[in-house]
């Protein structure tokens, strides 16, 4: 009995003082994730990366504007956003304090203006990952830097460019031989 | 989003509790105004028993939620408070509406953990019916996955009003036109990504961007000498592990400048 | 015509003995990983090729697993997977094809109890029909889902389905294990107001003793195999299976990884598999002091509970210094893990280790002292080791039972290959005391385990992206969770989805004994030894008592029936018979 006594003397008192003075949360913690609009390129990887489908991507019914969009309510902060953002865009912050009263209040969007196929006019792309793609592919330099007009198309198109192109190849060449 | 987009031909869906008006009256007069202790009953409806676990964590001594007079009950006819956790699965919305309808009105339901708000990372699947709120009137939601002991009592604040909400509905448009900036311009961006691929195999996702990025910086302050800027941060850096990584990014850097 | 003697590869002896007994029954042997062979046989040789390699050559039985290969060879077909802990180990899986025309096969429970739960699982969510099978329960669909609708069959639905309820009443059917004459019709039906449990007990007593006990679990069932199948790529389905179980996730986490890195051939690097055995036992510290903190609430002594719950805290703090969160780690990607330790990580861990172990020890000492603890523990909740053999118990529960089956000494994985001096902990009181002590010294290896993972880690990359995908290739992953080991089975399909992923929780294993457990004690008993098989404890919550001669049924709460295993007096039997 004496030892009990000893021991919960020298545990003293244990008990945080949070909420009545902050609480210091280790680096690292994961909590809220942090998404910087003016970074992000809206490219989807972190949709596409995200286990619980809390970051969705949508067009909005006029398919002008792609939606970023995160429910914190559903979010389960494993961080793999953070881990596959090309730009560390997004980033989980040690912000725990996230309960709310009415369940909009757990969500957050930003839209993105999209871009349009220059051939088939269809939406591929948000403009802003279309235009950092350009300025990167620009830096790059070499054979990549030539392909920057084909940022301009979608994807459908340009590979039936690229098909055409090839087949109009191959017939110069069994043509030459 | 995701919801919305359910097959609905595919899914039955369960009709949530409607609140009556009266009720509903007192219950708002209760959420503004709580001037006393209340009593929570838990019900797990098919969480992993992460969330009963932090619940635990909260009101054992290093939390202590019984300071702020917040005290589990064994039975919902005590309880003020009705806290789910967990995604609803189909096997416990019949206990679940059974816990609802012995707790005296008004009464609270708080969803908790990222299963109990939504569903969670359950959320479409075929045995459940996702989170609290198809079945029932939900007041607090407190998202986590699990939610920490301190993200509980916080919780718990919000819904007695004794703190603000912070978290709150945003809606943003990008400005026409806007461009994301290219990082660390200096350095090429073919050999920036290998940094920072190379890195993160060494260190993971999060030590490794911390390591790499202090790596750049240095480079990209030195803009005469590269390899001399990456000896110096190899030297001065007293941590083993990272010294590692920055001798594994200098032999990277090595073989780029060898290949150009 | 002696053949030139080529090393013999793990599991060869026992493809043999089986060639030898049984002539012409091994259709063909395969292996997935070094120490994982398939033997395929005739489904009318199951019973036979499992109860020998399982009673005659040392097997254990972590599960079985039902698959649909219909799209790839036409069949069903069922791997019962054998863990061979005596000579030669390794593991040996028994796989059956089920042609989709009969849909049934030989049931193996007959000869080999341990297969009961996975054959009553296996027709729930396939359809396929166990011939001889002695219980034929559901297992784990709701009592709502509908008779004909199995979810894993690959073309029965998708995976988003959600059917209208078939009943609002829940209808499962107890059964009561004792002589004819003294069955009672047990009352089913709309239940009492207090349910909040994820699963339910009923206990059959004469006056105060149980004579035996039933209990419908799977009421959190969400359906996590099918949507690793459809909705998730298959390298996301780590942190999927760190929500399997809130306490022990990253085990899981870590046995899916290695179930497709087996399949798959990656070699993990020797830092990442030194941090996977880290966070393994950092899980186990927090899950062990839990279990120890309830033990002290049982024997009435709260203070010691809540003294355990205040040093446990500091194993949380440890979990967040070493991976950002409490609870779901989710660090675990296919080839490695997402985080490293530092240096400053390592000297702050070393120092919770040493602060935890000065503390839990102090506590411990004080626990063992009290008068309670003995009297409260000794001879309660007695497991039989001829039971364990047959239902192939896991974890403290079967080591409280005198047999040191540890996942983590017979099939050394991960960093625990490279420890020095440790070895499985045993005690053979078979009791709830057993049980509870070889926890505590758990515990303490842990501690030492962390040490001496910390100090010998390697230099080297954390994670691995070198592979190719094959598809369809299977294999198993294991790793010794705080109550057992955890068993997956995983094999890949070819959309970067796994085509069948088969999930094994510790306690699944250990369900099966409970009621052997119960069997001879006393009602006041019944929380304890629930306990001491540390299940997710919310499970207790409500248990339905029925009175074999009485005839009557009362329910108990979760708190009466802790109070009165912290008392001992005033009975809420009592007053309620007739």
């Amino acid at each position: 009995m004496l030892k009990l006594f000893k021991e919960i003397r020298k545990a003293g008192d244990a008990t945080t003082g949070y909420p009545f003075e902050p609480l210091d949360m280790p680096a690292g913690f994961r909590g809220k994730p942090e998404h910087n609009e003016k970074l992000c390129i809206a490219c989807g990887a972190c949709a596409i990366a995200c286990p619980a489908n809390a970051i969705t991507m949508d067009l909005n019914d006029d398919q002008s504007y792609v939606t970023w969009d995160i429910s914190y309510g559903r979010c389960i902060f494993c961080g793999r956003c953070q881990e596959v953002c090309p730009l560390f865009a997004i980033e989980l912050t040690t912000d725990f304090e996230l309960a709310v009263l009415n369940k909009a209040d757990l969500s957050e969007s930003c839209a993105y203006e999209v871009a349009r196929c220059a051939v088939c006019g269809k939406p591929y792309a948000a403009a802003k990952e279309v235009d950092y793609a350009r300025r990167v592919l620009k830096s790059v330099g070499g054979p990549a830097a030539a392909d920057v007009g084909k940022l301009d198309e979608c994807l459908a198109c340009r590979r039936r460019e690229d098909a055409r192109a090839f087949q109009a190849q191959a017939r110069t060449e069994g043509g030459a031989r | 989003m995701i919801e919305n987009d359910f097959p609905a031909s595919l899914q039955w869906r369960p009709d949530p509790v409607a609140l009556d008006a009266s009720v509903a009256k007192a219950k708002e007069k209760l959420l503004q105004s709580i001037k006393r202790s209340v009593y929570v009953y838990r019900v797990d409806c098919g969480g992993c028993n992460g969330c009963e676990i932090e619940i635990f964590a909260t009101i054992t001594a290093a939390f202590d939620a019984e300071r702020f007079g917040i005290k589990v009950v064994p039975s919902p006819r005590h309880a003020d408070v009705l806290l789910y956790t967990g995604a609803m699965t189909r096997a416990m919305r019949e206990p679940a509406l059974r816990a609802y309808q012995a707790a005296p009105d008004p009464k609270i339901v708080i969803s908790y953990g990222a299963c109990g708000c939504t569903g969670g990372i359950f959320h479409d699947n075929y045995c459940v019916w996702g989170g609290t709120d198809p079945i029932l009137p939900v007041d607090v939601y407190i998202p986590g996955c699990p939610p920490s002991p301190p993200a509980t009592i916080y919780g718990f604040a919000c819904a007695l009003g004794l703190l603000d909400q912070k978290l709150h509905e945003s809606r943003h448009v990008a400005p026409a036109g806007e461009q994301a900036p290219v990082a660390f311009p200096a350095i090429p961006y073919k050999v920036r990504t290998a940094f920072e691929r190379e890195a993160r195999r060494m260190s993971g996702y999060y030590y490794g961007k911390q390591i790499v990025d202090e790596f750049m910086m240095a480079l990209a302050k030195d803009k005469t000498d590269a390899l001399a800027a990456a000896d110096r941060l190899v030297e001065r850096e007293t941590d083993t592990r990272k010294k590692a990584v920055f001798m594994d990014l200098k032999a990277l850097l090595l073989s780029k400048v060898v290949q150009e | 015509m002696v053949k030139k003697k080529a090393p013999l590869r793990v599991g060869e002896t026992h493809v043999q003995a089986v060639r030898d007994t049984f002539p012409g029954a091994v259709l063909d042997a395969a292996w997935q990983a070094e120490d994982q062979v398939t033997v395929t046989v005739p489904k009318d040789m199951l019973p036979d090729v499992v109860e020998f390699l399982y009673y005659g050559r040392g097997g254990w039985l972590p599960n079985m697993v039902a698959n649909d290969e219909r799209p790839i060879n036409g069949n069903y077909a069922l791997y019962y997977l054998l863990s061979m802990e005596e000579g030669d180990p390794g593991f040996v899986t028994v796989r059956a094809e089920v042609d989709p025309q009969s849909m049934e096969y030989p049931s193996v429970t007959p000869r080999v109890p341990a297969c009961v739960w996975s054959e009553r699982e296996a027709f729930d969510l396939f359809g396929l029909r166990a011939q001889g099978l002695p219980d034929e329960r559901r297992l784990v669909l709701p009592d709502d889902w509908p008779a004909d609708l199995y979810p894993l069959r690959k073309d029965s639905m998708d995976y988003r389905k959600r059917p209208a309820p078939v009943t609002d009443v829940e209808n499962y059917s107890f059964l009561y294990e004792g002589r004819a004459e003294e069955v009672t019709e047990v009352p089913m039906g709309p239940l009492h107001i207090t349910s909040d449990e994820p699963g339910h007990f009923r206990l059959f007593v004469e006056g105060e003793e149980i004579i035996d006990a039933d209990y419908r679990l799977f009421y959190v069932h969400r359906g996590m195999e099918k949507v690793a199948e459809s909705r998730l790529n298959y390298d996301a389905v780590t942190f999927l299976a760190d929500r399997i179980c809130g306490i022990c996730g990253n085990a899981h986490s870590v046995a899916y990884a290695e179930a497709v890195e087996h399949a798959q051939g990656i070699e993990v690097p020797v830092r990442a598999q030194y941090i996977r055995a880290i966070l393994l036992e950092v899980e186990r510290l927090h899950s062990h002091l839990l279990n120890l903190g309830l033990v002290c609430h049982y024997c009435g002594f709260d203070t010691g509970f809540q003294h355990f719950f205040r040093v446990r805290e500091k194993t949380m703090d440890l979990a967040v210094l070493l991976t950002g969160a409490r609870k779901t780690y989710g660090l675990n990607l296919i080839g490695g893990v997402r985080r490293d330790i530092l240096d400053a990580q390592k000297v702050a861990t070393i120092k919770y280790v040493r602060e935890i172990r000065n503390e839990v020890e102090a506590l411990v000492d004080m626990l063992v002292s009290t008068a309670n603890f003995e009297s409260r523990t000794a001879g309660v909740g007695r497991l039989d080791p001829a039971v364990a053999r047959d239902y192939s118990p896991v974890g403290p529960c079967v080591r409280g039972s005198g047999i040191a089956r540890d996942v983590r000494f017979d099939h050394p994985f991960d960093g625990y290959k490279y420890l020095s001096g440790m070895k499985a902990r045993s005690h053979d009181g078979c009791d709830v005391q057993s049980r509870t002590l070889v926890r505590v010294e758990e515990f303490m290896d842990s501690l030492t385990m962390i040490e001496q993972l910390l100090d010998g880690a390697p230099a080297g990359p954390v994670l691995t992206e070198d592979w190719r995908y094959t598809p369809h290739k299977f294999a198993l992953g294991y790793t010794e969770a705080p109550r057992g080991e955890d068993m997956h089975w995983a094999q890949v399909g070819d959309n970067q989805k796994c085509y069948r992923w088969r999930a094994k929780a510790a306690t699944y294993s250990n369900w099966p004994i409970l009621r052997y457990m119960f069997r001879g004690n006393t009602v006041a008993d019944a929380a304890i030894i629930v306990g001491s098989m540390d299940p997710c404890y919310s499970c207790t919550d409500r248990v339905t008592v029925v009175d074999v001669k009485k005839k009557t049924e009362t329910v108990l709460t979760k708190d009466q029936l802790e109070g009165y295993c912290r008392r001992r007096t005033h009975s809420p039997l009592s007053g309620t018979g007739v």
